[in-house]
């Protein structure tokens, strides 16, 4: 079970992700825009965390083997 | 002379051409000096593209003279969002500043084939830069400018398809191309008061357009009608071997398709719960006009979080999109970059094992709702909440990676690949159109175009059109 204080470091260790790879691009007022956005993100994930799929299901994609002629 | 042609659907164009009160090259003549010189008034053109329209229209006049005719297409000049690679040197800037110099050497296979229908192209319309991909909530993120709306120049167009909207609304193209990853063609269709039909998810090829997500991405026509988009989506469809995810059958347009009883339609609990009230009342008196061939019922969609699981795949298959341009820094140069709290930036912190959990619900999500639509012809709800915006503020409190964007036909039409027709249901107090969409099963498109036809028969919003810049 996780809890809010888990999803608060789950951000923050995201959020030090993106600063490390892109940081270097980004402004301090960017940057904390970036951080307000990974929080929002979290909101995104919740439901679908949440949502319970049996192991079988497999995700929808359109994947097939190619063959060239 | 000018203004002579502007605002007839393509059925009656294409007669004049047959009956030779018109060339195809004075059409399209036409429409080329009237997307001159009205375009950039509503900053809705990128490119004109003369002399490859003139080329086909002329190539259209001598088949014709010759008595080979292509089909309703023929000689019937339109604009292509400038998303759609044309070769030649044509520019294909994808709306945005750090592209504004790009160019292909091949064409998308839209352009190809409406170009094989005979259809001249007549140049390229602007777009949201990147088509919103970097996250956007301010008319001004185009290359053209923030895209001004042909029935008030103060207010938007709806994007990102915003130059195919204000084109064909102005009559400046009898038709236009546009894209929808999400709202991107029905939300332009509601603001400027056009047709606008979102096909089904590999109905039509994605070659040669840009990828901003490559399981949402979507072609199709911006029109005066529905019948129009019909007419467009027969040519444009179709399986093609460059695009892996292109339906295996081609589309048969059925402009006299009937079910041979009354039609049934949903509307979802809650559809008009955050309606504007013109909007609300536009949409019940649609309905109303309906009564005579349809059975309207409520219903209600499977629970599943919608929202959040387009919200994801859209993320991350834009973040996919663009890696090299976010590692290069290439949103400092867009003209509105997407900070404020919706970095593109962000978009990349998201687990592996949420998207593929996502794309696992996709599945789940799509057959339900599938089993939940197969009681009905058509959803019907209006396509917007609002009329268009004013041009100098935000559209939106929340972008759609906010969860509880509260888009729930667009997050389900979208995320499961539907098809979607959007129709002008009247205007609101300042004179602005209101919009409905009537969204089928997948592969469905001839039972919402013609429930949309129908509508039409039965209303004449469709034949209002905005004045003339400065009249």
């Amino acid at each position: 079970m996780t809890t809010n204080a888990d999803n608060s470091l789950e951000q923050e260790l995201l959020f030090a992700i993106i600063k490390e790879r892109y940081g270097y691009l980004l402004t301090d007022e960017q940057l904390d825009s970036v951080r307000t956005a990974i929080v929002g993100q979290r909101e995104v994930f919740r439901p679908i965390r949440e949502y319970k799929l049996t192991n079988d299901v497999e995700p929808f994609s359109n994947f097939r083997p190619f063959r060239g002629d | 002379m000018a203004n002579s042609f502007a605002f007839k659907p393509i059925r009656e164009l294409a007669g004049l051409i047959a009956s030779r009160e018109i060339s195809a090259v004075g059409l399209t003549q036409e429409f080329l000096d009237r997307l001159e010189q009205h375009g950039p008034h509503y900053n809705a053109l990128v490119t004109l593209t003369p002399e490859r329209a003139l080329a086909t229209a002329r190539q259209a006049e001598t088949d014709i003279a010759a008595g080979r005719n292509r089909g309703l297409l023929h000689g019937i000049p339109w604009g292509a969002k400038d998303l759609l690679a044309t070769s030649g040197g044509i520019p294909t800037t994808w709306g945005a500043a750090p592209f504004k110099d790009q160019q292909f050497t091949h064409d998308a296979t839209v352009v190809t084939r409406l170009e094989a229908a005979g259809a001249p192209l007549a140049g390229k319309l602007a777009m949201i830069e990147l088509a919103g991909g970097m996250g956007y909530i301010h008319p001004d993120a185009s290359l053209a400018g923030p895209p001004k709306n042909p029935w008030d120049t103060g207010r938007w167009t709806g994007g990102s398809s915003s130059g195919s909207g204000a084109a064909v609304a102005a009559g400046l193209v009898p038709f236009a191309i546009g894209s929808e990853t999400w709202g991107s063609i029905l939300i332009p269709a509601n603001n400027c008061g056009l047709a606008g039909l979102r096909p089904t998810y590999g109905r039509v090829s994605r070659h040669g357009a840009m990828a901003l997500c490559w399981t949402l991405d979507k072609l199709g026509p911006l029109c005066l009608t529905a019948d129009d988009c019909g007419i467009v989506l027969e040519a444009i469809a179709g399986p093609d071997p460059q695009d892996g995810s292109t339906h295996p059958e081609p589309f048969i347009y059925r402009p006299d398709f009937n079910p041979g009883r009354r039609y049934r339609i949903g509307v979802p609990r809650g559809a008009l719960d955050e309606a504007a009230d013109a909007v609300k009342e536009n949409f019940e008196a649609a309905i109303e006009a309906l009564r005579d061939m349809v059975d309207v019922e409520e219903m209600e969609f499977p629970e599943f979080p919608y929202v959040e699981v387009t919200s994801v795949i859209l993320m991350v298959e834009s973040a996919s999109a663009f890696e090299d341009f976010l590692a290069e820094g290439g949103p400092r140069e867009l003209s509105a970059p997407g900070w404020h709290g919706r970095s593109p930036y962000a978009r990349p912190a998201v687990l592996a094992t949420d998207y593929i959990k996502a794309q696992r619900l996709r599945g789940v999500m799509a057959r339900q709702v599938d089993e939940t639509m197969a009681g009905y012809d058509a959803i019907a709800a209006p396509t917007a909440m609002n009329t268009a915006t004013p041009i100098d503020q935000e559209f939106r409190s929340r972008s759609m990676t906010s969860a509880g964007a509260g888009d729930l036909m667009g997050s389900i039409g979208n995320g499961c690949g539907l098809p979607s027709i959007s129709v002008p249901s009247g205007f609101d107090g300042d004179g602005l159109p209101t919009g409905i969409q009537f969204m089928a099963r997948a592969y469905d498109e001839n039972v919402c175009l013609a429930i949309a036809r129908e509508y039409q028969a039965r209303t004449e919003w469709h034949r209002r059109h905005p004045g003339e810049p400065g009249d």
